[in-house]
């Protein structure tokens, strides 16, 4: 009956405030750390630094996925159709700039308001049809699938195979001040997330919304735009990753995408946000996916085939879950 | 340390037909039960009273099994016992109708009573074309006629599905039975069905133990009561008054209250003109700053729909002025923005983040004014928020304290405090007080009469018809979705308020909204000719 | 003891829920499965227009032969799907399950009786195996069901990728004949067997209880029913269901091929929302599952003899799926509302 201070932080007033179940996504960048050290040992010159940065780039890809899967899961929903939102619009990119840098220009915002116009699709669904995340966001990862298969005969159509356009090239593995493109622009959208969570209002009306919906729409907050909101950034973030793999890997390929719905799924639960919404940040998810990718790393090295890394995923997703517990459970 | 304990009816010592003795239970940080004992007699009523969070609800739960002490002993007919479920205390005699149902809404009235009870065929499937007939029977031997058995549990009013949920309890013929608040959702003539029904068992030896927070239920029915306080027994008797069981449950003396009650001033904070829509048919009235009007009528009148539309969240057609300006209210931000606020009935489900701190609680509405172009600054939420803790006493006064670790009075002064720091001018309070323990209740009225006296206007609806009448300078009582009758002053008494609800005879028939006092009034009285 | 007694001083209020008269409570339960049958006959009628417009004649035995056989393996998976749904959770790993099975089916089984019977119990076994894991992170582990069984399909792709890494193997011609005879409709006799399958299960202890945990699961428990070995169940029977389905496409299409499954998890939920089981849990049937597959198969052909690329089906499977939930919410909104008010008249 009485309350007592049992269980709340104390922090001085100026620290950021970092929620007890935060302290989850600091486990998660410990575990990564782990994971290099071991690397380290296992196979020497991992965790070089050019081995180091390596593992970021590839892990920057599911960073960005993650920073949608994030923002979505933290309201209590999921999205299904990131492979082939990154897949569809991989491809729009390759059709659409057939390798020129004058396209690109209005090419690339293109694909992204495309993939936020296509996310906000699933946040309508969620919030206005009552569709049920899973459900909504499955079917639109089938219907990009149709879409992109069918429009694209198979992708045998002449301007799938297109080169990704020099300046996006650039861009993306080129060196600034000796980082790769890459991973400034992760760097960047890092700081973007870190920002509109953790110090804005609308950061604020997302954890909110994610502990108690009902609450939070008697207390003002506009779910419904707030949702559509989330799930078109998820698009967006998933363009985005589409078209920057299509410029890592020089062009869009088929299936590209699928690997990265279950990385995502697993950066997040790494990184400590629960699945069931209000808690957790993208820092966790980022350093989740630095982990996963930096595990996986290693575990090829050590001759691990190809098909283990599907096992890997869901081995981690399902121990990690367990291990952390309060996130992911139900209240008893 | 017992007060006095009537004997029963025999001289004999009788043996508990169930107890616990000096039972610890903790949930996280929270220790509900701290060395609690309590014992109950075969054949008696014994009622089991304190405030929300002293410890009642676990303790019912621990006796029916549901969940199992940290120490000390649950006994069951002298034997101790570990019980690890419900069907093993039901194996023992130990049955429970649980204050949140446990009835299973999209399955029918049968299919919820005879659940694991089936008939079965001849290769133990069940035979679902018996089940209604079977349910039938089982209402009819408990007095229950009117309840049809094949219908869906969600489609029924909360009071019959209490009345199933009571039946399907006492359908298994318990050696205790454990009542959870069995007549919050029920009318004045349920209420008499049911005592009927306890009465009935407790001649043939069944012990009956049930915790309510109406106190006339309670010294009527109970031959015991005891009450229980930060969760520990404190007393047990066969009879106390109100004042005194206040006192015992609290700790403290009862506040009396509106004692003194200023009266309103002049200006109209809030004008309603023709609201329309849902159920609402042509709704308007005016409230004055620091007036309290109250809402009565029987319940489904349009109460809720009002509200609702009053605070943008069912928006209806009509106009609505707050302080003389028109306003547009299509969302509940419209309406804190039009200085509207709303506080729910439900303060877990539907106003409080549990989980996040008392700031974060407090601020949610107002962080478009407190962000500076969508960036939150500390330095101002705090200051803000200090004020509030301060003003209200909320907990130890730290505001990063997690709302769920407090107690259910202080959770709601930070709902309260939510609204006030919107500088909200009108107020709308929908049954605020149902589920609440005595103590908190006072309380409760003795901030809306603060809340008047500082010049708000307040639109008070409780389910309980004497609040409302005590609480209000107006009231005014809604039938069919329309304003039927407006009482002032000296005319609004619980009587004339039933009354009122009730003269027109098209309205046929209805529970009576759960009413305080016995009313005057028959309430079949208006088909015997009107008075 | 008794606690009956003589009759109160005055019965409690009348005025109960439905005032209509069996056929209206009747379409209160079964809302989702009324609309199901409808729209079954909908797609049917669509399909035989279809079809009698291109080919100037009415389907013939080959038509209901191909069919019946193209629709039996998502019968089961959908039938299986249906348990834990049916207890508000989902099984996302039954696409999984299907791959491993159908991938084991067309490199291990060998041509003889014996071997096929062995290698159809293990199967079989390996199903429950997946569902029993599922469920007991679920209801002991407390995870999310999206989450458990998002995991356990990753694994599963892998592991079929490891069974067999390029599609090949052949399906024993016994199995093939047996489970999809190209001959005559045989498969309805499975298609009978799904819903005599789910008609028993309706009617045992375990039915009742995936409705009571469904419905409700806190009251559920509080009335002594034992959850979490309700889930367990659920999951394990999801699993086995979907083991069966695989063995089943392994027949209808003679080969193998380790990501042949993976549709099956988005068109088994398909296949039950639109038969109507709430994903909400503790409302639906089985054979509105079964309906809902036959939809789906029937959608299929009505989309080839529309002459759409079949490159364009997943889009037509999305948007259907889609669809389905949003308007099954929406009417079921809609209706609830309307009954309640009127129970409140």
């Amino acid at each position: 009956m009485t309350g007592g201070v049992t269980g709340a932080e104390r922090r001085p007033a100026w620290l950021p405030r970092i929620r007890p179940d935060r302290q989850l996504g600091w486990y998660a960048l410990a575990a990564a750390i782990v994971v290099f050290v071991v690397g380290e040992l296992i196979q020497p010159g991992f965790a070089s630094a050019a081995g180091v940065k390596t593992v970021l780039v590839v892990a920057s890809f599911v960073g960005l996925v993650a920073a949608g899967q994030t923002l979505v899961v933290l309201i209590g929903g999921i999205d299904l159709s990131v492979p082939w939102m990154m897949n569809s619009m991989a491809v729009l990119l390759a059709t659409a700039s057939i390798g020129s840098n004058a396209r690109a220009a209005w090419v690339v915002p293109l694909v992204l308001i495309t993939g936020a116009l296509l996310g906000a699709v699933n946040g309508l669904g969620v919030a206005v049809l009552s569709v049920p995340a899973v459900v909504m966001t499955l079917g639109m990862n089938g219907v990009l699938q149709g879409l992109t298969l069918g429009l694209t005969g198979g992708f045998t159509c002449a301007t799938c195979g297109s080169a990704a356009p020099p300046a996006l090239d650039a861009a993306v593995n080129g060196s600034v001040f000796g980082l790769p493109g890459q991973l400034i622009i992760l760097f960047l959208v890092a700081v973007l997330l870190t920002v509109l969570l953790s110090w804005t209002s609308f950061g604020r009306r997302i954890y909110a919304t994610g502990t108690n919906p009902r609450a939070s729409v008697l207390a003002g907050v506009n779910v419904t735009r707030l949702t559509i909101g989330l799930y078109s950034l998820s698009g967006l973030f998933a363009a985005l990753a589409g078209i920057l793999l299509t410029a890592y890997g020089g062009k869009a390929t088929l299936g590209m995408g699928d690997p990265y719905l279950f990385q995502s799924i697993a950066a997040v639960v790494i990184g400590g946000v629960s699945i069931l919404g209000g808690r957790g940040h993208y820092l966790g998810a980022l350093a989740g996916s630095i982990t996963l990718t930096a595990l996986v790393s290693v575990l090829l090295a050590k001759d691990m085939p190809d098909y283990g890394r599907d096992v890997v995923y869901g081995v981690v997703v399902l121990v990690i879950a367990l291990l952390y517990g309060r996130g992911e459970r139900e209240a008893a | 340390m017992t007060a006095t304990s009537s004997e029963p009816r025999t001289t004999e010592t009788r043996r508990p037909a169930i107890e616990a003795e000096l039972v610890d239970k903790r949930y996280g940080p929270i220790q509900a039960l701290r060395q609690a004992s309590f014992s109950a007699l075969p054949g008696e009523v014994h009622a089991l009273v304190g405030e929300n969070g002293a410890g009642k609800s676990t303790l019912i739960k621990l006796l029916c099994g549901v969940t199992q002490p940290d120490g000390g002993t649950v006994r069951v007919a002298g034997e101790a016992v570990s019980l690890s479920g419900a069907s093993e205390a039901a194996a023992r005699g130990v049955v429970t109708a649980f204050q949140e149902l446990t009835l299973l809404p999209f399955l029918t009235v049968a299919e919820n009573l005879l659940l694991d009870h089936e008939p079965r065929g001849a290769l133990g499937l069940i035979r679902r074309r018996e089940l209604a007939d079977r349910a039938r029977a089982v209402l009819a031997e408990h007095g229950v006629d009117s309840i049809d058995p094949a219908v869906l549990v969600e489609t029924l009013p909360l009071a019959q599905q209490q009345i199933v949920e009571i039946v399907r309890a006492v359908s298994q013929r318990p050696n205790v039975l454990l009542l959870d608040e069995p007549t919050s959702s029920l009318a004045e003539r349920e209420v008499e069905w049911l005592f009927d029904l306890v009465r009935t068992m407790c001649r043939a030896g069944t012990c009956v133990i049930f915790t309510s927070h109406r106190w006339r239920e309670v010294s009527a029915i109970a031959d015991r009561i005891t009450v229980f306080r930060g969760g520990t027994h404190v007393a047990t008797a066969a009879a106390l008054d109100e004042d005194e069981a206040i006192l015992l449950m609290t700790g403290r003396a009862p506040s009396h209250s509106v004692g003194e009650r200023s009266e309103p001033g002049q200006r109209t904070l809030l004008g309603v003109d023709g609201l329309h829509g849902g159920r609402l048919h042509d709704v308007s009235f005016e409230v004055q700053e620091g007036e309290i009007v109250g809402v009565g009528g029987l319940e489904g009148q349009g109460q809720r729909d009002l509200f609702l539309a009053l605070f943008g969240v069912r928006p209806a057609a009509g106009r609505i002025s707050v302080d003389g300006t028109a306003v547009r209210l299509h969302s509940p931000k419209d309406a804190i923005r039009a200085g509207i606020a709303l506080v729910p009935e439900d303060r877990k489900g539907e106003g409080l983040f549990l989980r996040m701190s008392i700031r974060e609680n407090l601020t949610l509405p107002i962080l478009g004014r407190i962000a500076g172009r969508g960036l939150l600054r500390s330095a101002p939420e705090r200051a803000a928020v200090r004020g509030m803790v301060a003003q209200l006493g909320i907990g130890t006064g730290d505001q990063e304290q997690a709302v769920g670790t407090l107690s259910g009075g202080n959770q709601q002064k930070v709902l309260l405090g939510r609204w006030l720091l919107t500088g909200a001018r009108v107020v709308l309070l929908y049954d605020v007080t149902r589920g609440v323990d005595l103590g908190t209740k006072r309380d409760i009225f003795a901030r809306v009469s603060e809340l008047a006296e500082r010049g708000a206007a307040v639109l008070f609806y409780s389910s309980e018809t004497e609040e409302v009448a005590r609480m209000s300078h107006r009231v005014l009582v809604m039938r069919e979705g329309r304003i039927a009758t407006e009482l002032t002053g000296d005319e609004i008494s619980a009587e004339r308020i039933v009354r009122a609800a009730l003269r027109d005879p098209v309205t046929a028939v209805g529970p009576v909204s759960s009413a305080g006092p016995v009313p005057a009034v028959d309430p079949s009285g208006e088909r015997r000719g009107d008075r | 003891m008794t606690a009956t007694q003589t009759s109160p001083s005055a019965p409690p209020t009348s005025g109960s829920g439905e005032n209509g008269g069996p056929l209206s409570r009747l379409s209160a339960q079964n809302t989702g499965l009324l609309l199901a049958w409808l729209l079954a006959a909908v797609m049917l009628v669509l399909y035989l227009v279809l079809f009698a417009a291109r080919k100037s004649a009415l389907p013939g035995n080959f038509e209901l032969t191909s069919t019946v056989n193209n629709a039996v393996p998502l019968v089961f998976a959908a039938l299986g799907q249906t348990f834990p749904v049916l207890t508000s959770g989902l099984d996302l790993s039954v696409g999984g399950v299907m791959d491993v099975s159908n991938s084991l089916a067309a490199t291990q089984m060998g041509t003889g009786v014996g071997s096929i019977l062995l290698w159809t119990v293990l199967i079989l076994l390996f199903g429950a195996a997946t569902g029993l894991v599922n469920g007991l992170l679920v209801a002991y582990g407390r995870l999310q069901p999206i989450l458990v069984t998002l995991g356990t399909l990753a694994i599963l792709q892998g592991i079929a990728l490891k069974v067999l890494p390029q599609p090949g193997g052949t399906t024993p011609p016994l199995v093939t004949r047996t489970l999809s005879n190209p001959d005559a409709p045989y498969g309805l006799i499975l298609v009978a067997l799904a819903c005599a399958l789910w008609f028993v299960a309706r009617r045992t202890t375990f039915g009742m209880r995936i409705y009571a945990v469904g419905n409700d699961r806190i009251a559920a428990r509080a009335r002594g029913i034992p959850v979490r070995r309700t889930l367990v169940l659920a999951y394990v029977t999801s699993g086995t269901f979907a083991a069966a389905a695989g063995l089943m496409l392994a027949a209808t299409t003679t080969g193998g091929d380790a990501a042949s499954g993976d549709v099956f998890t988005l068109i088994s939920i398909a296949a039950v929302v639109i038969g109507g089981v709430s994903l909400f849990g503790g409302r639906g049937s089985g054979i509105g599952a079964i309906l809902g597959a036959f939809v789906l198969t029937l959608l299929i052909n009505v989309l080839f003899f529309a002459s759409i690329d079949p490159l364009f089906q997943p889009f037509y499977e999305g948007v259907f799926l889609v669809l389905a939930a949003a308007l099954t919410a929406l009417a079921g909104y809609w209706l609830r509302r309307r009954r309640i008010e009127r129970s409140q008249r």
